[in-house]
């Protein structure tokens, strides 16, 4: 138990310092990306290379993955300040998700199985 | 005193996201989304006892600690989907960039068509991205994260449920352009409708998700500061 505890904390804390890594190159160099992208593409690096397995990350990931939707509720509750909005603009706001969406899913499956067709043929 | 309250509206948050959980998987209803319903939850207990939201935004700091490391482990599904980029990266990351392109700049119309401020707009634009890096992008160009998250989860939840059905409509059939639509569009919702469909649809998916995250947050600032 102890010893599962402690490969846990230690799981975690290399995550952390990935992300820390990421956020800290991300501002000394003034790139335009997220930290948290360029710490997930470091650690993509690692496991590609082989510096990390990732058996070595199974606890912590496995944990932090599945319940990963907890960590937006406590930031959707923020949406407490922008109820009037909302309901002011409910129906442009809906069309936009709906007709954004169908458009993007419309042009990447419609592309990729038209690709996908040709190369068989 | 300040520590009391961080508990307790740990606490609360934590409980309503173990009930709609339970609730979720017990009846698989989208109203019963984890972040909708969980913190449609909190809202009204602090609407119902009359707290103001400044006293719950200290708890949120705490809570959301792990969400960093969270997002850096999202490498990990990517990694081992590595062979189907292997196989057709090209052609993969070629369709993830057009729709998420697709979806950046209808949002972008539709948003400033319609006389929307300007930085609800930005927050509506990672809409496709999976939501810790869609929060990030939205804080950078000068959006809020909790809308941002609000379309995050509407786009996803409208995308899980409808899209497979509107796939089949536009006549999309080959099962891994599904999967590769469904990852690019509806981020975890859609991969987990595409793993439905089958293992390689569902790795489509996984690929997409996380290429799309990577591309929308080198271009969305970018478009930003050019168009708004």
């Amino acid at each position: 138990m102890l010893k599962k505890t402690s490969l846990f904390v230690g799981q975690v804390l290399f995550l952390w310092l990935v992300y820390e890594a990421g956020n800290k190159i991300v501002s000394f160099f003034g790139l335009p990306i997220p930290g948290n992208v360029l710490g997930m593409i470091l650690l993509f690096l690692m496991l590609l290379t082989g510096i990390v397995k990732v058996e070595q990350l199974a606890l912590a990931s496995n944990f932090l993955l599945k319940h990963i939707t907890f960590f937006f509720i406590p930031i959707a509750v923020g949406l407490i300040n922008w109820v009037d909005l909302f309901l002011q603009h409910i129906l442009a706001l809906t069309m936009m998700v709906l007709i954004s969406a169908i458009l993007a899913f419309y042009l990447t499956g419609f592309l990729f199985q038209y690709l996908q067709r040709r190369s068989e043929k | 005193m300040n520590y009391l309250y961080i508990a307790a509206f740990s606490l609360l948050t934590i409980g309503a996201y173990k009930l709609s959980r339970w609730l979720f998987f017990r009846y698989g209803s989208p109203l019963f989304n984890m972040v909708f319903f969980g913190s449609v939850l909190v809202i009204l207990t602090l609407i119902i006892f009359k707290i103001p939201y400044s006293m719950y935004e200290p708890s949120k700091d705490v809570m959301t600690f792990l969400l960093g490391p969270a997002t850096v482990a999202l490498a990990i599904p990517l990694y081992q989907n590595r062979m189907v980029l292997r196989k057709k990266g090209v052609r993969i990351i070629g369709c993830v960039v057009m729709g998420s392109l697709a979806s950046v700049f209808s949002v972008i119309l539709i948003g400033i068509g319609s006389g929307m401020e300007k930085f609800v707009v930005i927050s509506a634009i990672p809409k496709s991205v999976t939501a810790p890096i869609a929060i990030e992008i939205a804080q950078i160009s000068g959006g809020d994260p909790a809308l941002a998250v609000a379309f995050v989860v509407a786009t996803g939840t409208f995308g899980g449920a409808m899209g497979p059905t509107l796939l089949k409509w536009l006549g999309i059939v080959e099962k891994d352009a599904r999967g590769l639509a469904l990852g690019t569009v509806a981020h975890a919702q859609g991969v987990g409708m595409a793993l439905i469909e089958g293992d390689s649809p569902g790795a489509m998916a996984s690929s997409a998700m996380a290429l799309a995250a990577v591309f929308t947050s080198i271009i969305a600032p970018l478009l930003v500061m050019i168009l708004l």
